[in-house]
């Protein structure tokens, strides 16, 4: 216990702080100009100088410690005195121009002046001139305005780890800069802007049109770009969003926040947003009442369910909609119409990946807190990078790296290149002959515990490659032991799973490897999730075989007292996955499908086949934000709210739920309407007599329905305190085998000569939505081919030239970029620009025994384009 | 006296380790093998060694401080960065008595269980890094350095690294953060370099004249060395005499000579037989001293009584030709220049007395001027993050204190005292 | 040896591959007189660091250009001892006699002028370094006559 006292005050630490943090305990607020919570201490602006009795100089209250018996001063006539001067010193180079600064009224060094003068400096020589830099789409720089606290180059390097800018030069002549000297090239989270005290970097995009009293209201709410799940401030004027910012008190993310999450908003008041439902009248989508369309949906719906059945009609469910429009839509097609075919893009890689490793490790295996992979003491990853499909989530393992974790990636370890301890780069779909082998080695090392005797009945029979069997993955047998070694090693390990390592045939087996690494080395497991809501579609039931709150379907026991709950009935059977639906729609069994913020016809790949099999159907309704490639093929399409329109929950891919709030209206009155407030009143045409007047009436159903969600309200959620396992109760117990594919074979991996054509999974983009944001958009224009230096040089392609990439589904020509870090024999596209999506020129198939997507047929041909 | 640390080195060859060997080199070194490494330690304590590099810290307590870290590996750096204007007294041990400091290294690495070493060399010294690095290979070639020191199983390894010219790197955590490839900027004390230095580990820095002296105290024992010079801090030490006297140079005298001594006695005196004006003691950031101060000792306890400091023992004397402003603009224009930019005072403070000394001088001087120097001097004095913000302010301050009337001369009349011709204002 | 290979080596001198970025931007501005965006590029990829790190570290120290310099490079101290003894002097001449101002380059490319702190050689004051080579005791007489020597 260590005794300080401070302006007079006695405080008892448990811990040696700092007197800052100490002084901050007993309530006494140091002022601070270079000092951030949760970054290094640097020391240098000397603004928190303090007396400490026997000590003959002032202190800096943030850097030095505290010690028992310590008597410090915070507030006298010699410290005000000096931080006067100090605060002089800084306006020597700091111009006057507050009244034209973005800043004013939220500056730092503004508020200090205010406190402790000086009234007037007596500096009366020239300023140092350097003008304003507007060289970077996101980023204005004026480093006149600069106190070269370097906030923002600890934020950059210590917490972002993206090591984008430094200061450069010395003496009053640094200046901070990224490494152009204009054009910031960085990972652009922006979090560098939230940390800087004064006016020097700002965002361009706020440049006049914020000023902190422009913010009308702010409202909390989380991030409606990926399953992370940040949570954020939307600062308001009037009906627009003038700004995104997180808040350090606030969420997990602790006051990070990515580049979608700051500035990918915009999408949301793009020109391009739906106004009115739109039908089909004379092969055109012609704009329609509400009233119009929601009677003809019924209409139509009903006969079709007349004629076929309510298994001729489907579903898709949406990763970008809340739980409670996902629940509605689950209610609607599952108990109103009677069809269990209701999937979502989730299907893709995220729930089969769950409800497989569920089916061997139970229920919630995948729950685990993000906020804990930086204490953890080993990340492997595999099948994506999670620093851009997953950002703030992959900052937690470049904090893992950085406190002395080691952080194994199995492919391109893209933005945690600087965080890994050495490259394991396999071969193309090699990858489940390397993970047979680490667990082989692990086995070696390390007895069977007996816990889980499904999987150790597995493993035994497991096929362990032997070096030979290794020559095809490019990777050499002591790289796999020591990798191995090195996870054996862990003791607090997490094993991150990205989409890639799940699109492959025999997934199963990718994703039984994986879990039993989990397994032998204790590792809690993250699958990464692309959406804000991957996680919320399932546990809404938004599953063909899972009733709400992870119930099976075909289990009565569940689906009876669900039924009894809501007083209707659902199907038996489990009914069709997303894959399965878009099947039966080409073939002619499936006639109606509706889908819900969904773009199934650019994200699901072989676009033409999606096209025409949904073009088979009798009636295809999307309901949605924009006219997206599926909408303009639609017969009806509904428009929707937008994330910041509407109130809800997301789940997170840790399973936390979190609300979503309003913080506009769509921009008329009359524009578009929430989603599970649409599927209401279409299911009340069908006679569903239960009514929702507002969005809690949804979540009080969902409480009662699903035991997963009992007791769960939105005070809860808003406290936080809504993390897996809830106040429901899991579902446990759930014993029975599971399969794996080729446990005792390995796979055949051939060598191409054409490359693969991989998706992009930029950290600038996320599909249809971010295609509207201009933020992003200026950062990341235009869609291009990355190919790496090797495949350029033999193709004669520069950076900049165009190449055509072909297969039998069609062509592109794009710009090429050049990245190192390509994989050889592949080439990346994003899937975003429309007309230019990877999903056009990939094939598929889906997985036999766990049903996600699987690619296949991906090579393509690859040549410049003559011009 | 007689020569240690500058002994031989009239001889063309000195820097040859065969010339060196000659002249009894590496002796120490065999004899510092025979010793526990406590022991040593425990020598240079007794022999009250104080670091020559400007602090005077006592030598034998830091080494104390780093061997009671259990921490390893641990590095030993020799602060060869010498950039305080005035001083180049260890230039000629660098250039021309390159094995004694080796010597010294492998001793005080032997004595610290450090298996590596680095000399940080400032950039401007080009020839003393080839002279070293040559000097480094043959301590190598005949088993100086290495795995196995003279067949003694102690292991040291020795290179040179480079500085690219900043001042501020000769602070000792600037300097670990420059070998570490940093922006050489100093760092949070505590910890102190010796529990956490380079690369995180317990590291020990001294100054090239301080490792210099270590095979001296081992050959003679602490208590002849404690012997000579001053008794509260021997040894011998160099002065780096400088400006206005008639034999400019480096002189090895015992700690504590006069300046009078230094001055007179072996620099020959004010040039010309001119008039002596001011003397500023240990180097540009030490303040400046009026001529009736020159009976002071010149070392650690007596200058500092007469409101210097020892510094880095380099005497800068000054005639009656020199303008005193114009010198104080001059090394405003240094601190200005040579200031890392990390703490605010020293950083904002620096520039602004140089352009106010720049105005003074350049005939532009305000009424006023004087009183916001030294105001300015007083609110960055004991306010920085490291002394060179310190040094800065105590120069404008010495100056001002000691010679004000030539300030109040430049501004009232516009004009410089010394050369009135040739200053005026527009 | 590319200085890629050269960079590479000199990791060996150091725990940890940083440390060795001071004498790999030497090495790198040694290539090419100075140190372009491209040097510095360079130096980033091979020691693996971040290269808006290495473009802070690079442009702390005074020795490193950030601008092409002339063939050879003046480096001439103008400190307290140097300006006694009449530095300044000397900066007047090179301007008269080269058309040399401290921090330019000659028409031709021959010299760039330096103005620097203390080189260490105040008791032979006023000095210089052109290029590597030290130079002492200067005066208007003997500056011509040694900057002859280096074409
Ligand atoms: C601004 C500044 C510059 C310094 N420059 C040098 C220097 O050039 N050489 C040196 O040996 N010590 C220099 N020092 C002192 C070092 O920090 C350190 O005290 C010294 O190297 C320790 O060695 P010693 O104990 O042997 O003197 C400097 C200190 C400061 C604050
Ligand atoms: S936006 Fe993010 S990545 Fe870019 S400089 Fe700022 S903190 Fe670094
Ligand atoms: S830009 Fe802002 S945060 Fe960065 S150093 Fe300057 S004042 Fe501090
Ligand atoms: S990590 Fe995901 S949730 Fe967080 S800000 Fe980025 S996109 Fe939004
Ligand atoms: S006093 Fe401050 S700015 Fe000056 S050199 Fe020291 S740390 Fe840097
Ligand atoms: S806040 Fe402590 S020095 Fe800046
Ligand atoms: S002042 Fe010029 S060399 Fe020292």
């Amino acid at each position: 216990m260590i005794k300080v006292t401070i302006d007079g005050r006695d405080v008892e630490l448990e811990n040696p702080v700092t007197v800052l943090e100490a002084a901050k305990q007993a309530g006494i607020i140091i002022p601070t100009l270079c000092y951030f919570e949760g970054l290094t201490p640097f020391g240098g602006c000397r603004l928190c100088l303090v007396e400490v009795e026997k000590l003959p100089k002032l202190q800096t209250s943030c850097t030095l410690m505290t010690a028992d018996g310590m008597v410090v001063r915070t507030e006298t006539d010699q410290i005000k005195a000096a931080r006067r001067s100090v605060l002089e010193f800084l306006l020597i180079n700091h111009p006057l121009d507050c009244p034209f600064c973005d800043k004013a009224g939220e500056c730092d060094l503004q508020d200090l002046v205010a406190r402790y003068g000086p009234e007037a400096g007596r500096f009366a020589e020239g300023k140092r001139r350097h003008p304003e830099s507007f060289d970077d789409p996101i980023i204005v720089r004026n480093m006149e305005r600069c106190v070269l606290c370097t906030r923002c180059v600890r934020m950059c390097n210590d917490l972002q780890a993206s090591y984008s800018i430094s200061v450069t030069g010395r003496g009053s002549h640094s200046f901070v800069e990224p490494f152009s000297g204009g054009k910031y090239n960085c990972e652009y989270c922006g979090n560098c802007l939230t940390v800087c005290p004064v006016g020097a970097i700002m965002s361009r995009l706020h440049r006049h049109t914020y000023r902190p009293w422009f913010v009308e209201k702010e409202i909390e709410t989380v991030c409606g770009f990926c399953g992370v799940g940040c949570s954020m401030v939307l600062q308001m004027r009037e009906n627009s969003i003038i700004r995104a910012i997180p808040r350090a008190e606030v969420g997990f993310n602790k006051g990070l926040l990515c580049v979608r999450g700051r500035f990918g908003y915009e999408y949301v008041e793009s020109e391009a947003q739906l106004t009115t439902p739109l039908m089909r009248v004379d092969g055109e989508l012609k704009q329609v009442s509400w009233e119009e369309a929601i009677t003809f949906i019924a209409r139509r719906l009903k006969e079709i369910k007349d004629a076929f059945g309510g298994r001729a009609i489907g579903a898709i469910a949406s990763g970008r909609c809340t739980n409670e429009d996902n629940y509605m839509l689950q209610k609607f097609i599952r108990f109103v119409i009677g069809s269990n075919n209701i999937d979502s893009s989730a299907r893709n890689y995220y729930a089969p990946a769950e409800t497989y490793l569920e089916s061997i490790f139970g229920q919630g295996i995948t729950a685990n807190l993000i906020s804990g992979i930086a204490n953890s003491d080993g990340v492997l990853v595999v099948g994506g990078d999670p620093t851009a499909i997953n950002p703030i989530l992959g900052l937690q393992i470049r904090a893992s790296w950085r406190s002395g974790g080691k952080v194994i990636a199995l492919g391109a370890p893209g933005g945690l290149k600087r965080f890994v301890a050495y490259e394991l780069m396999p071969t193309p779909y090699s990858e489940e002959i390397v993970l047979s082998a680490i667990v082989g080695r692990l086995l070696k090392g390390k007895a069977l515990s007996g816990e889980n005797t499904a999987v150790e009945a597995k493993l035994r029979s497991l096929r362990i490659p032997s070096d030979e069997d290794m020559e095809v993955t490019g990777i050499s047998p002591e790289d796999i032991a020591r990798a191995s070694d090195d996870l054996a090693g862990m003791a607090t390990s997490v094993v991150v799973i990205g989409p890639d390592i799940i699109q492959r045939e025999r997934a199963s087996k990718n994703l039984f490897l994986l879990g039993a690494i989990a397994y032998l080395i204790n590792a809690r497991i993250f699958l990464l999730s692309e959406r804000p809501n991957y996680q919320g579609v399932m546990d809404m039931g938004c599953l063909p075989d899972f009733l709400p709150g992870g119930r099976p379907v075909e289990l009565e026991m569940f689906r009876h007292k669900i039924e009894d709950a809501l007083g209707m009935k659902a199907p038996e059977d489990r009914g069709l996955t997303l894959f399965e639906m878009i099947n039966e729609a080409e073939t002619g069994g499936l006639k109606a499908l509706y889908v819900m913020g969904e773009n199934p016809l650019f994200n699901i790949p072989d676009s033409a086949r999606v096209k025409k099999a949904l073009g088979n159907l009798e009636l295809l309704v999307v309901q949605d934000i924009h006219l997206t490639e599926t909408a303009g093929i639609a017969d009806v399409v509904l428009p929707a709210t937008a994330w910041p329109e509407k109130e809800g929950t997301f789940t997170n891919l840790e399973r936390r739920v979190q609300r979503v709030r309003k913080a506009r209206r769509g921009k008329l009155a009359s524009y578009g309407r929430d989603d599970w407030k649409i599927i209401a009143d279409i299911a009340e045409r069908f006679g569903m007599t239960r009514k929702y007047h507002r969005v809690e009436d949804v979540w009080e159903e969902i409480m009662h329905v699903s035991a997963l969600h009992a007791g769960l309200g939105y005070e809860d959620i808003a406290d936080g305190k809504a993390v897996w396992p809830y106040s429901g109760e899991p579902l446990r117990g759930m014993e029975g085998d599971f399969s794996v594919e080729g446990l005792e074979d390995l796979p055949h991996v051939q060598d191409s000569e054409k490359p693969y054509l991989m998706i992009e999974r930029s950290l600038y983009h996320s599909g249809t939505f971010s295609r509207r944001s201009k933020a992003l958009l200026s950062i990341y224009p235009e869609p291009y081919l990355m190919i790496n230096p090797v495949l350029s040089e033999r193709l004669g392609l520069a950076e900049g030239e165009k190449a055509r990439i072909s297969n039998e589904r069609g062509v592109l020509e794009l710009k090429v970029k050049l990245n190192k870090d390509v994989p050889d024999g592949q080439v990346l596209l994003s899937n975003t620009f429309e007309g230019f999506g990877a999903m056009g020129l990939i094939g598929f198939s889906t997985g036999p025994v766990i049903g996600s997507l699987y690619i296949r047929d991906n090579t393509v041909r690859v040549e410049k384009v003559l011009v | 006296m007689e020569k240690f640390l500058l002994k031989n080195i009239e001889n063309p060859a000195s820097a040859s380790l065969e010339v060196y060997l000659k002249v009894g080199g590496y002796e120490s070194l065999n004899k510092a093998l025979q010793m526990e490494p406590a022991d040593i330690i425990a020598e240079v304590k007794a022999a009250g060694l104080r670091g020559r590099g400007g602090a005077g810290f006592p030598t034998g307590m830091k080494w104390d401080f780093a061997s009671r870290d259990v921490k390893f590996p641990k590095y030993l750096i020799c602060n060869a960065d010498e950039g305080e204007p005035g001083t180049f007294k260890d230039r000629p041990i660098l250039e021309k008595n390159p094995h004694l400091l080796i010597e010294g290294m492998v001793i005080s690495a032997h004595a610290l269980k450090s298996e590596m070493g680095y000399i940080y060399l400032r950039g401007e010294y080009p020839y003393a890094k080839i002279v070293l690095e040559k000097a480094i290979e043959e301590a190598y070639a005949t088993g100086y350095l290495g795995d196995n020191i003279a067949g003694k199983g102690v292991g040291f390894h020795l290179s040179v690294h480079q500085g690219a010219g900043a001042y501020i790197c000769g602070e000792e955590t600037a300097l670990i953060d420059s070998i570490e490839g940093r922006r050489g900027q100093p760092r949070i004390k505590p910890p102190f370099p010796v529990n956490v230095g380079a690369w995180g580990m317990p590291t020990i820095v001294n100054n090239v004249e301080t490792l210099a002296n270590i095979p001296l105290i081992v050959s003679i024992g602490a208590e002849k060395y404690a012997a000579i010079g001053n008794p509260e801090c021997p040894g011998p030490k160099l002065f780096s005499v400088s400006c206005c006297v008639e034999r400019p140079g480096v002189y090895e005298l015992p700690m504590g000579t006069t300046l009078r001594e230094i001055i007179y006695d072996h620099a020959g005196g004010v040039r010309g037989g001119r008039e002596l004006k001011a003397v500023i003691p240990g180097g540009i950031s030490t303040p400046v001293l009026t001529p009736d101060g020159i009976d002071c000792p010149m070392d650690f306890v007596n200058l500092p009584k007469r409101g210097s400091m020892l510094g880095s023992g380099a005497v800068m004397v000054f005639d009656d030709t020199v303008c005193l402003v114009k010198v104080c603009w001059r090394a405003m224009r240094f601190f200005e220049h040579e200031s890392c930019g990390k703490c605010t005072p020293c950083r904002e403070g620096t520039g602004w007395m140089r352009d106010i000394l720049e105005r003074i001088e350049g005939g532009f001087g305000r009424e006023g001027d004087i009183e916001l120097l030294q105001d300015i001097a007083l609110s960055i004095t004991g306010k920085t993050f490291c002394p060179l913000g310190d040094g800065a302010a105590g120069v404008v301050l010495g100056f001002i204190k000691n010679f004000s009337d030539e300030f109040m001369y430049h501004i009232t009349n516009k004009k410089c005292m010394v050369n009135k011709d040739s200053q005026s204002a527009g | 040896m590319d200085i890629f290979e050269e960079i590479r080596a000199l990791t060996e001198k150091y725990p940890d591959r940083r440390g060795a970025l001071l004498p790999a931007l030497y090495i790198a501005q040694e290539d090419a007189g100075w140190l372009s965006q491209e040097a510095l590029e360079r130096v980033s990829s091979a020691l693996n660091l971040p290269q808006a790190t290495v473009k802070g570290v690079a442009t702390f120290y005074s020795m490193y250009k950030h601008r092409p310099m002339g063939r050879h490079l003046i480096q001439l101290c103008t400190n307290v001892a140097c300006m006694i003894m009449g530095a300044e002097s000397l900066v007047d001449f090179l301007k008269g006699k080269y058309g040399l101002e401290p921090g330019g380059t000659t028409g031709d490319g021959r010299f760039s002028l330096v103005i620097m702190e203390c080189i260490g050689a105040c008791d032979r004051a006023p000095a210089m370094l052109v290029d590597t080579d030290f130079h002492s005791d200067l005066t208007e007489g003997n500056i011509v006559e040694i900057l002859e020597e280096y074409e």
